[in-house]
């Protein structure tokens, strides 16, 4: 069964003014394959065209070039209400005008459904999302996150075959944001639609996303699923944009000294040098004295040995932010400035000196020209 | 000068502003009203009558009355109008309603296509509309009549002298309501409609079901603005319609302003009269014109 199932080929958005002259590109070829059933989320920072490729998907926006299909029928040329999917908007985009059971009937009174069916489909749906006693309210009487409930029960009524969303949470408070997107999970796992949602937040992206596709400018950067686009960033962007803290990347340049082969940082004065060893070392041989990038995430920094694949760095304390069961502490190793995650309930105090472990194991190093990771 | 002092100069300066300026309005409608009950025809020199009458308005109700002819025999006569003005104010409610309507239909439609739809030479027309509302209406008279007269050759009731071709000359005026109209289209986000376009609404009936039910207080400003306009149009409707009982209000009116005689206190009576299906049409639509219709629909 693949009727779910989401194929963007070559997909290339070009904005254009009045008279069809193009103006900005803001989608420049990018193919994806999205699985019958998977939930998939697009990520970037904003302007990045995430928008748009989900709005082409929505048939909102015309396509510039490629193909997208939705269970193998090209839908190019469809208009949004034949293409089985349903689209919920950041800002719920309800009609202020209408009782909240006329907001979720909407589609299916146009759709020219029985009344027996309308009534008994937005009933079952409002009592699941908890909205069943307000049904004879407007929107402006509901809170933001009812509100965005409502948008959910629009988009589920219609019962498409792919759920499209465009940020739905960016304009919920910190708490109904965490709430909603558990519900938008355990929406999925009841549902088994396919979903593709959007959103800048990577956090959010890493939670939810079966598989997460980052972009940046119109492009795709990497797709993976959450723990190997962690573990294994395509890229120094990808790097930089997942996870929080973000990765250390440090500059600098391979060595050979004494038949070893070291990082050594790009600064004038006592740079740091990593011995590159184990799995580096035939990673770094092809980039003798040429400019790498060093990227290791904070939790792999330790205070404390734990096998030989780790290093020390002598380095000072400059930020440390207790937080429990552990703390963030922000180095300065020479000239770098690192942030270590470090586990347990350590107390560190500025200015001190302490020997950190790099895990050899988990860095990853990038060629500072293309900035793709090397392999 | 205290401060104090200060204040209470600064609120004197501030409510003599405020006296001076409502008297500027208000006198010539007192004085319009005044003339209406006073008996003869002189133009008003004091604010209230001094000899009450109610024969102007007598002779714009069509109720006849007496008129003394002949002040030392007193001798009268019976007065009562040729055409009844009382059918004039029929012809310029219905056509300034029939206008009013037409004009909301058209610039609604209109605005709807410049604030959604992307189209070639876009904003060169709505520039060209722009410019065309500087020109008054009067400017084209001469084209309005020689189409109506062309139009009359082959459709009688759509010529010169005819109501229809009046309207059809006053919905040309729609410039202006087609920029209101759009401008208040666009503080509406278009995510609504979007979404009505997923469920599977039609263009028409995603402006029809979505965006009309949200524009009613603009709609009820256009529809007061052209009513008020219509009413009160003089030049256009002297020109166009001929026959006295074709004519609207204005042109009633103004008729009784001859050379040799003016007629002031009719004039003042069927101007006092043209106001009250203004006030009506104005209360009914101010009913529309509250905040908040598009509220909830989105997060702001
Ligand atoms: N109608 C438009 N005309 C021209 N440029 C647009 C239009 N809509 C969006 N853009 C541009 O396209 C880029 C991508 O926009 P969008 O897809 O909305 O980004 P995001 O990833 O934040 O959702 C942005 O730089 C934006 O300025
Ligand atoms: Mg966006």
């Amino acid at each position: 069964m693949s009727e779910g199932s989401v194929e963007i080929k070559d997909l290339v958005k070009t904005y254009t003014d009045d008279r069809g002259r193009p103006t900005f590109t803001a989608v420049k070829n990018i193919s994806l394959h999205i699985e019958d059933g998977e939930f998939m989320v697009l990520v970037g920072p904003s302007g990045c065209g995430k928008s748009t490729t989900l709005r082409m998907v929505a048939g909102l926006e015309k396509i510039t070039s490629g193909t997208i299909s939705i269970g193998e029928r090209v839908v190019n040329e469809l208009e949004p209400k034949d293409r089985g999917i349903a689209m919920v908007f950041q800002n719920y985009a309800l009609y202020p005008h209408m009782t909240i059971f006329n907001n979720m009937a909407f589609g299916l009174q146009l759709a020219k459904k029985k009344k027996d069916f309308i009534s008994d489909t937005v009933g079952r749906t409002s009592k699941a999302l908890g909205l069943d006693h307000m049904l004879e309210r407007k929107p402006h009487a509901l809170s933001g996150g009812q509100r965005q409930r409502v948008a959910l029960g629009r988009a589920i009524v219609r019962s498409p075959k792919v759920f499209l969303f465009d940020e739905p949470l960016s304009n919920l408070d910190a708490k109904m944001r965490v709430q909603m997107r558990s519900e938008i999970s355990k929406l999925h796992a009841q549902l088994g639609n396919t979903m593709i949602y959007v959103t800048h937040d990577q956090v959010e992206a890493m939670t939810m996303g079966d598989r997460i596709c980052v972009m940046r400018d119109g492009l795709i950067m990497q797709v993976a699923d959450p723990l190997n686009l962690y573990r294994q960033p395509d890229n120094l962007f990808v790097a930089g944009f997942i996870g929080s803290p973000p990765m250390n990347l440090l500059k600098g340049k391979v060595q050979r000294r004494d038949g070893s082969l070291f990082f050594t940082e790009a600064t004038e004065k006592n740079p740091l040098n990593i011995p590159l060893k184990g799995k580096l070392e035939p990673l770094a041989s092809k980039y003798i004295d040429k400019d790498i990038i060093f990227g290791i995430r904070p939790e792999h920094l330790s205070d404390e040995v734990k096998d030989p694949a780790h290093v020390p760095v002598t380095s000072t304390v400059e930020i440390a932010e207790p937080m429990g069961s552990e703390s963030l502490v922000y180095l300065k190793a020479g000239t770098a400035n690192l942030i270590a995650r470090i586990h347990g309930e350590h107390l560190f105090h500025l200015g001190e000196q302490v020997t950190v472990q790099f895990n050899l194991d988990k860095v990853s190093l990038f060629d500072a020209a293309t900035e793709n990771v090397i392999r | 000068m205290t401060a104090h002092q200060k204040i209470l100069v600064r609120k004197v300066a501030a409510h003599g502003f405020v006296v001076c300026f409502l008297i500027l309005v208000l006198v010539p409608f007192v004085m319009v009203i005044s003339a209406s009950f006073r008996q003869g025809d002189f133009a008003p020199s004091r604010l209230l009558p001094d000899k009450v009458s109610l024969d102007h308005w007598k002779f714009v109700l069509g109720i006849p009355y007496q008129e003394v002819v002949n002040p030392a025999t007193g001798e009268t006569r019976t007065i009562k109008a040729g055409t009844p003005p009382l059918l004039w104010f029929w012809n310029s409610i219905k056509i300034s309603l029939i206008s009013s309507a037409g004009i909301i239909f058209l610039s609604s439609t209109a605005a709807y296509a410049f604030a959604r739809l992307r189209f070639k030479f876009r904003t060169s027309t709505l520039g060209a509309l722009l410019i065309l509302q500087m020109f008054p209406m009067v400017l084209s008279l001469v084209a309005y009549y020689v189409i109506l007269d062309f139009t009359g050759q082959h459709l009688k009731w759509f010529g010169l002298n005819t109501q229809a071709g009046l309207i059809m000359v006053y919905l040309g005026g729609i410039s202006n309501y087609i920029w209101m109209i759009k401008g208040y289209f666009e503080t509406i986000p278009a995510t609504m409609e979007e979404s009505a376009r997923i469920d599977g609404a039609s263009q028409f009936q995603t402006f029809v079901r979505i965006l009309l039910p949200m524009s009613l207080p603009i709609f009820a400003v256009v529809f007061i603005l052209s009513f008020i306009s219509y009413m009160s149009e003089y030049p256009v409707a002297s020109v166009v319609l001929q026959s006295s009982d074709n004519w609207t209000l204005a042109v009633g009116a103004n008729s009784f302003l001859y050379e040799q005689e003016k007629l002031w206190g009719r004039f003042a009576a069927l101007a006092v009269l043209s106001g009250v299906p203004i006030t009506v049409v104005f209360l009914l639509c101010q009913r529309f014109v509250i905040g908040g219709l598009t509220s909830g629909g989105v997060k702001e």
